[in-house]
């Protein structure tokens, strides 16, 4: 970060355009709330799972993946759109529950164009 | 694929500062073309009614036609990053509410676009056609923006967006318009023209301030926001801008209409006008950075506070030696920096990312040390400049002329010290590390400086009169509208909004120094007197701010 930064200053009074560079940018979906919260231990496999995000995501353009700690991830069947703002997905009861560190991996869609993407880490063991 | 997502987050903003700008201009022009030039044509000589509404409709037209590319691009763009990265049949793609809006703006700015092309007197059909278009484009951008995606107070932050983006085409949109009117009217015509656009931008101004009202309760809130996050921070650079521009226009507003008896009342306006539209464009180009940081009453967790600003701004001695792994200070703060990212390890806040988006690595005291270090030295290059630029505004040192040359030094600051691993201190050899893009951006950097920096030479020599001449401000406003556009803090991570807050004067500064020498060089003398010793000013300051740059 610190030759970026440099960089954009020497840009300041030199090269401006030579120096573009990818940078990273923020989105305007963040996350205000999820069931299993962030960082959560848990005895066992939820039901569902839900995110809540600040703003209201565009449903039919959004996914849910559940990440295990060993193997593929799976792509969560989303529950039809109820509130706005929340993605709501149900996890297949068969679905083997090993302990360790689980992910919860979503990509919205704003209604406004934006992508946004993250992981909400939680564990299976005993809390 | 990959790359592209590395790119998306970077090219969108600066699409949206394209599309941003051109948008403002089409508004601004049909405002210039419908409320200005139509209303005065009576009132003037025919050639100058003519010309005033040739003005108004090639900047539609320019406008226009930008606007549709640069719509079509943004739409594009974010169907390939969806494309990408969901798994899902185009059609599906196409359904999405963000297409809509860009098709309903790509309608609006076609329709605007085929309006414009006859050259005739636009009929009172027309003219109200123009009107019903603009105020649809409006209506389509302000359905696409984040407003619509609120939950909460949905109504008063859409009337909010659509209040602000009128105001801004009413102020800045115009001014293109407004400065050919200025060049090309007779002085009369031209200070009518001045005197009604002045209260059309009054107007502007209005709106803009209503927008800010409602974006304050909707995605601010409190003063704490302000500096605790990427948006409010933003804003208050925004707001920062926005005082320029006021002074700008309350200046040109007393030469339009109180001090007449003026002998080149009209050549200090023109001057002001370019300065307001290069202020203007740094303020779109933070607009557009906004359009892509959530709102900072959003993220409530993890801020910045007054206290870590203050301590991260208390003055200390600048780090002037290269680090060594013998400086008994980089353990230790590596020892604190380690405590840091445990603690954020441990909180285990959700994290949001555009696509091609990561994690930072966690911070290493190693390159922490060297950063400040170039910054520092980079500081004192600057400061030198600009000292040396001072004496040269006097006028008592003849030697001080060539400032210019003292660039030379950073260009060799940059070639020696960007890259330490590689030629000509490191092991590695100049061919093999520029495989590197990085390697080579600096390198190039180098050799830009030097150009630039013998350009200018010859500039304070007398030996260039052309276009050269504006090299300099022009790659200062770059510049900084560079620094404006794509500084960003992802979600609330505190040490990247620590150093954007750093950076953002520097930015603001580097545009008004570039907008002050454009002034010198251009005239008039009385104004040339005063930003002789503005642009000198801007950057000691510049140079003190980086001398005084801290990373932890």
């Amino acid at each position: 970060m610190s030759r970026t930064r440099l960089a954009c200053l020497l840009v300041t009074f030199a090269a401006p355009l030579l120096l573009l560079r990818p940078t990273p940018a923020a989105a305007h979906a963040v996350v205000i709330g999820s069931s299993p919260a962030a960082a959560a231990v848990l005895p066992a496999l939820p039901g569902t799972v839900t995110i809540r995000f600040n703003s209201r995501i565009d449903h039919a353009r959004s996914r849910l993946l559940l990440v295990p700690p060993e193997g593929e991830p799976l792509a969560l069947a989303l529950a039809p759109p109820g509130e706005h703002t929340v993605l709501e997905a149900a996890i297949p009861p068969s679905l083997p529950a090993p302990a360790g560190g689980w992910r919860l991996r979503w990509q919205v869609l704003a209604i406004d164009g934006h992508i946004t993407r993250g992981d909400i880490p939680f564990r299976l063991g005993t809390p | 694929m990959e790359q592209f997502l590395d790119l998306y987050g970077f090219i969108n903003v600066v699409l949206q500062v394209v599309e941003l700008t051109a948008r403002t201009a089409l508004l601004g022009g049909i405002a210039f073309w419908l409320l200005v030039a139509m209303p005065l044509a009576p009132l003037m000589p025919p050639g100058d009614a003519a010309a005033a509404r040739g003005l108004g409709r090639r900047l539609v037209l320019w406008g226009a036609a930008a606007g549709c590319l640069a719509t079509l691009a943004t739409g594009g763009l974010g169907l390939a990053a969806l494309a990408a990265t969901l798994d899902a049949p185009f059609g599906v793609l196409l359904g999405a509410d963000f297409v809509f809006a860009a098709g309903l703006a790509m309608l609006a700015q076609f329709l605007l676009l085929l309006l414009a092309l006859p050259g005739a007197r636009p009929s009172p059909g027309r003219q109200a056609a123009l009107a019903v278009a603009a105020l649809g484009l409006l209506g389509a951008v302000t359905a696409g923006s984040h407003a619509l995606a609120r939950e909460e107070e949905r109504a008063l932050l859409l009337a909010a967006t659509a209040s602000h983006q009128a105001g801004a085409a009413l102020w800045i949109g115009g001014l293109p318009a407004l400065l050919g009117a200025l060049r090309r009217l007779t002085p009369a015509s031209a200070r009518a023209v001045g005197r009604r656009y002045s209260v059309l931008a009054a107007g502007g101004v209005g709106l803009i301030l209503l927008g800010i009202l409602g974006f304050w309760r909707g995605y601010i809130g409190e003063v704490e926001a302000v500096y605790g996050t990427a948006y409010g921070a933003m804003s208050g650079t925004k707001a920062v801008m926005l005082v320029l521009l006021l002074a700008l226009g309350g200046a040109n507003f007393l030469f339009l209409h109180h001090l007449q008896t003026a002998p080149e009342g009209l050549l200090r306006v023109r001057r002001f006008v370019e300065s307001e539209m290069l202020i203007g464009l740094a303020m779109l180009a933070v607009a557009a950075s906004l359009t892509s940081v959530p709102p900072a009453a959003d993220l409530t967790e993890d801020r910045v506070t007054w206290g870590e600003i203050v301590e991260r701004f208390t003055p200390a001695w600048p780090r002037l030696t290269s680090p060594s792994h013998a400086d008994l200070a980089i353990p230790a703060l590596q020892a604190q920096l380690d405590t840091e990212w445990q603690q954020r390890q441990a909180a285990q806040r959700p994290q949001a990312f555009t696509p091609g988006e990561g994690l930072l690595p966690p911070r290493n005291a190693q390159d922490i040390a060297w950063s400040e270090y170039n910054h520092h030295w980079a500081g004192i290059m600057v400061l030198l400049v600009g000292l040396a630029a001072l004496l040269d505004a006097s006028g008592r040192v003849p030697l001080a002329r060539h400032w210019p040359l003292l660039f030379l030094g950073l260009a060799g600051f940059i070639l020696l010290r960007s890259d330490p691993e590689a030629w000509p201190l490191g092991e590695i050899g100049l061919l093999e590390s520029l495989r590197d893009p990085e390697v080579v951006q600096h390198k190039i950097a180098a050799l830009l400086v030097v150009g630039f920096a013998i350009a200018e030479w010859w500039v304070r020599l007398g030996r260039v009169t052309g276009g050269l001449r504006f090299v300099f401000p022009a790659a200062m406003v770059a510049g900084g509208v560079l620094l404006l556009a794509h500084t960003h803090a992802i979600s609330n991570q505190k040490e990247a909004l620590l150093v954007e807050l750093s950076h953002l004067p520097l930015a603001v500064m580097a545009v008004v120094a570039g907008c002050a020498r454009f002034t010198e060089l251009r005239g008039p003398e009385r104004l040339a007197r005063v930003a002789r010793w503005v642009w000198p000013g801007a950057l000691v300051l510049i140079g003190v701010l980086l001398l005084l740059y801290r990373e932890a």
